[in-house]
């Protein structure tokens, strides 16, 4: 491995401990109000948590529990429009003066993390804290040892699940040594397993540290036993109820409350009043068999051998560990993947026309028929009220073959009647998709499919992450769209969702490459293995960056083949000092090829002519003159291109931000928040794609006029930048409650200059000298500003 | 009364050119996007080549598409230097993908997001509205085809009529894509709510023109 990049490890003094003491809380009077809201969410609160306390917080959504852990992370702002009220203490001072007393952490496992590798991830909120490098060394094989996350410190963070990223992240926090852990819904998006890998973890660190715990969670079944005290917020007031776990969970008027408030109160299930379905078996509509399936065209085969017959009116619940390939074949049997190899064949009254393969059917076509959910509701939405979310998939539905509407304009309107009032949407009906509450949203998302009446729905984790009001509701929905002979195919962990339905079990065991998924995603912003510890991966990027640079500037001063041809033959014969091949060169250089080709065609097309007549195109002619004049313009091009090739194969971003922030002094703020950013360049590819799928299954096609493409692309775009916005708002809460944004930090990976740079320079500058000279003798040179 | 502000929060500086952590990011990540969106561009665009090859100069229609995260960010973050952090960071991710430019991209991004930024400091990073983004989208275009028909003369061969073509052409792309696009992007994405931690949290409601 490289050895720059690997953090020394050395025994840290034993009479230093990384934790900090235990924090008590104090709220006297205190409230908040969000900008863009009229009413406060939180007023008239007081609290008193003594410093060690174990505190779950729970009440309706909208209560105020968010806000006040955020509050108490010191990550709400005043300003004109957002103020607080009263008092909010830790250990008897403001919240605003507590750095480095409190730890956070969010529920979406992607953005609890900052760096790309996991020894720098747990590093990060001490550094910010100016902690000394040697002890943060030292803490970091505490917090990691305390967490259970046995990896390599240069792991990628990209590589681990999501429970493992929610141990690391609180690793992280651990490593900040605070008195005050906040947890806000950390396992919500979490499978079963994930669930109590991270709730061990959460335990087990508490019981070393003693610090003060207070979590926000709905589904209070796996934390409910290892807490202290239970505090019920009352919406836009203070404490509705507060009392020793046993006592508020026990049966009696405080239970009823929570559980119509939708609080997962242990012991409940929604299911209590439901009769147990035996799904009627109706006509095939679909089959799959001996199907394969993958996420990308010639990407790894994410399962096999897989049959089944889908009947009208039956239920399927789609189990299997992570990386299975579940939701992979949901969206193979939903039309959105191609299948690998095998077949997904619609029959029966599923057929009209001749075309029996869902992949191939138009997204007009698809949605009459088959419909999916996806698991982030906000990636199907495509309108700007729920009135016109509702009647989007049946406006665009579309009679198969034909050009003919599925429904009549009138049969529209009452349909989405129907479906505001049946789903208590009503009142919302011109509001805009994105503002509404989780519960709202995934009620909208699944209505929205059902509004086009497909024979078959297919849903992906339906009940992550909702609160038990919603789990109830989405499953009577449900139960009557198989009353009414809809197949339902649900890609679920949770069994009660599967009983409620009255689903059969459709397992899938992981292959064995199992953990490839992952893999996937990682590497596309760091430098490749080989690259990393050639000759030129050991060096500092400022250096390469600095030879490159000197290097292009004969490139841009003269059009000329001898200082270019010099350039691109000088890169590729140092290519081996970048640990390349030809053959990988030129897998990863072939698109700058292409550009030289182009730009060499243009110039031909328009160079000034001289010489024999090549071909007479008309407006422009091609000739021995222009053609040279493109050639030069060509190997310019990609001249100028190709040396940047070594610096992309051998320089990690994390060590171009580390030498941009401590060598060229460049504010860390920025380069950090700049790398961090560009950490979810991977996931944001990944959710293009997935938006693509998504909208597909709305009814947006990729197929019709130049117009309705453009719209179409328009829109996944817009999807995108709301996506991302959001994520980079909850990447930034993490950062700043990790102490980000301070003036001064420590480092604990340093940026250093050896020789080895020097030479790197020097080697650049007689390069770019040698370029001219060269140019220079052999009378080509030819300044383009001439 | 308390005050609840972030650690590093400095309320003697001027609250409209004081950069949050939250400014910071979003700027990068919208960056960011725009790098996916390069990405996912080069794959989708080839139906106009046609257009390019008959007439060089005119492939500069499409460069408003490489200025569109400078004018976008300002808008979003509201907060001097947007312009060109964000034309900064989509000119480094889209060397990272693989630029076709090589080292010279950070010039032109520099130069690009320059164009921008001059208009937004002209109205003292106190106007946002629609004649302002157009504004700012075309001093981008204008900036960017001038620096490559004139400064990095990506085209020595042109006859000045053509190079003077290029840059005109690129000025009405970055009025339309940058500008345009950008604008109104922004208040549909205020409409969601995903600005709401951000100085453009109204922009759907601003009026346009004043």
């Amino acid at each position: 491995m490289d050895t720059r990049s690997t953090l020394k490890l050395e025994a840290g003094s034993p009479e230093t401990h990384a934790f900090g003491k235990p924090v008590s809380v104090t709220a006297k009077n205190w409230g908040w109000r969000h900008a863009d809201r009229s009413a406060p969410a939180l007023q008239g609160l007081d609290l008193e948590i003594p410093a060690g306390q174990r505190v779950l917080l729970a009440g309706a959504s909208g209560a105020g529990k968010s806000t006040l852990l955020y509050a108490l992370a010191g990550v709400l702002h005043e300003d004109d429009e957002a103020y607080s009220s009263g008092e909010l203490c830790l250990d008897g001072r403001p919240v605003a003066e507590a750095n480095g007393m409190v730890g956070l952490m969010q529920q979406d496992p992607e953005t609890q993390v900052v760096q790309a590798r996991v020894g720098d991830d747990v590093a990060f909120g001490a550094e910010n804290l100016s902690v000394p490098p040697l002890e943060i060394q030292r803490r970091i094989i505490e917090a990691l040892d305390a967490v259970g996350l046995d990896v390599a410190l240069d792991h990628p963070t990209g590589a681990l699940s999501g429970g493992q990223k929610q141990r690391l992240a609180l690793a992280g926090i651990l490593a900040m040594g605070p008195g005050l852990v906040l947890l806000d819904e950390p396992t919500a998006n979490l499978d079963p397993a994930g669930v109590l890998e991270v709730r061990d973890a959460v335990i087990n660190a508490l019981d070393s540290t003693g610090a003060t715990l207070v979590i926000v969670e709905h589904r209070l079944e796996a934390w409910a036993q290892h807490m202290d005290r239970v505090i019920v917020l009352e919406p836009g007031g203070g404490v509705a109820h507060d009392g020793s776990p046993q006592s508020l969970f026990a049966p009696g008027p405080v239970r009823d409350e929570l559980i119509n408030a939708g609080v997962w109160v242990p012991g409940y299930s929604p299911l209590v009043g439901m009769a147990a379905i035996d799904p009627a078996k109706g006509p095939a509509l679909m089959l799959a068999k001996d199907l394969a399936v993958a996420r990308t065209k010639n990407g790894r085969i994410a399962a096999k051998n897989l049959d089944l017959t889908v009947t009208g009116g039956g239920a399927w619940c789609v189990r299997g560990a992570n990386g299975a390939g579940k939701s992979t074949f949901a969206l193979t049997l939903g039309g959105l993947l191609p299948e690998v190899s095998g077949r997904v064949a619609a029959t029966g009254e599923l057929v009209d026309g001749d075309e029996t393969r869902p992949y191939t059917w138009r997204a007009a076509e698809l949605v009459g028929r088959i419909g999916s959910v996806f698991q982030e509701p906000e990636h199907q939405f495509v309108a700007a009220t729920v009135r016109e979310e509702l009647a989007f998939g049946p406006r665009h539905a579309m009679k198969p073959g034909t050009k003919e509407q599925f429904f009549e304009p009138e049969a529209i309107e009452e349909r989405v009647n129907e479906l505001l009032h049946r789903l208590r949407l009503e009142h919302l009906a011109e509001a805009n998709p994105f503002t509404l509450s989780g519960g709202e949203k995934r009620r909208l998302s699944v209505a929205t499919i059902l509004a086009s009446s497909p024979s078959v729905l297919i849903l992906d984790e339906p009940t992550f992450g909702q609160d038990a009001n919603t789990w109830r509701e989405l499953a009577l929905l449900l139960r009557e769209e198989l009353a009414h002979g809809t197949a339902i195919i649900a890609v679920t962990h949770d069994q009660d969702f599967a009983k409620a339905l009255g689903a059969e079990e459709f397992f899938m065991s992981a292959e064995p490459q199992g953990t490839a998924a992952a893999d996937a995603r990682v590497g596309l912003l760091e430098a490749d293995a080989r690259g990393g510890s050639s000759f030129l991966g050991r060096a500092n990027p400022l250096a390469k960056m600095l030879a490159v640079g000197l290097a292009t500037i004969p490139l841009v001063a003269s059009m000329d083949w001898v200082s270019s041809g010099l350039v691109v033959l000088v890169t590729v014969l140092v290519l081996p000092l970048a640990g390349l091949s030809l053959g990988r060169f030129f897998t990863r250089a072939w698109p700058l090829v292409v550009a030289a080709l182009l730009a060499a065609w243009g110039t031909a097309l328009v160079g000034n002519d001289s010489g024999a007549v090549l071909l007479n195109l008309g407006l422009f002619t091609i000739t021995e003159g222009s053609v040279a004049a493109g050639a030069a313009t060509g190997l310019r091009a990609f001249a100028v291109a190709v040396p940047a090739v070594l610096i992309l194969f051998t320089t990690d971003p994390t060590d171009l931000a580390n030498a941009l922030a401590q060598k060229a002094k460049l504010p860390h703020r920025f380069v950090l928040g700049a790398l961090a950013g560009m950490r979810l360049l991977g996931l944001l590819i990944e959710e293009w794609t997935t938006l693509g799928m998504a909208r597909r299954a709305r009814g947006v096609g990729s197929r019709g006029s130049l117009v309705q493409r453009v719209q179409a692309n328009l829109g996944q775009v817009f999807g995108l930048l709301v996506q991302a916005i959001r994520r980079a708002s909850r990447l930034a809460v993490t950062m700043e409650a990790k102490g980000f944004g301070t003036s001064g930090r420590t480092w604990v990976r340093d940026s250093v200059f050896t020789a080895r740079d020097l030479w790197i320079v020097l080697f650049g500058l007689t390069l770019a000298t040698g370029a001219v000279l060269g140019a220079v003798f052999a009378g080509t040179w030819n300044l383009v500003w001439g | 009364m308390v005050t609840i502000t972030g650690r590093g929060h400095n309320n003697t500086t001027p609250k409209n050119s004081n950069w949050r952590v939250v400014d910071i990011v979003v700027a990068a990540v919208i960056a960011v996007s725009s790098g996916v969106i390069f990405w996912a561009w080069n794959s989708a665009h080839h139906v106009l080549d046609f257009l390019f090859i008959a007439f060089p100069p005119s492939s500069a229609l499409m460069a408003g598409m490489w200025l569109f995260p400078a004018v976008l960010g300002a808008l979003i973050i509201r907060k001097p230097g947007a312009a060109i952090f964000c034309e900064l960071v989509a000119a480094t991710v889209s060397s990272l993908l693989g630029s076709e430019f090589g080292m010279t991209v950070f010039a032109s991004g520099l130069i690009q997001g320059l164009g921008a930024e001059l208009v937004f400091a002209g109205f003292r990073y106190r106007r946002w509205n629609l004649p302002v983004a157009l504004l700012a989208g075309t001093v981008a275009g204008l900036f960017g085809g001038i620096n490559d028909a004139f400064i990095f003369r990506w085209f020595p061969e042109y006859t000045m009529g053509m190079q003077i073509a290029y840059v005109g052409f690129m000025t009405v792309s970055g009025l339309v894509i940058a500008g345009l696009l950008s604008y109104f992007a922004t208040r549909a994405l205020a409409k969601t709510g995903a600005l709401s931690a951000l100085a453009s949290r109204k922009a759907a409601v601003e009026p346009k023109f004043r």
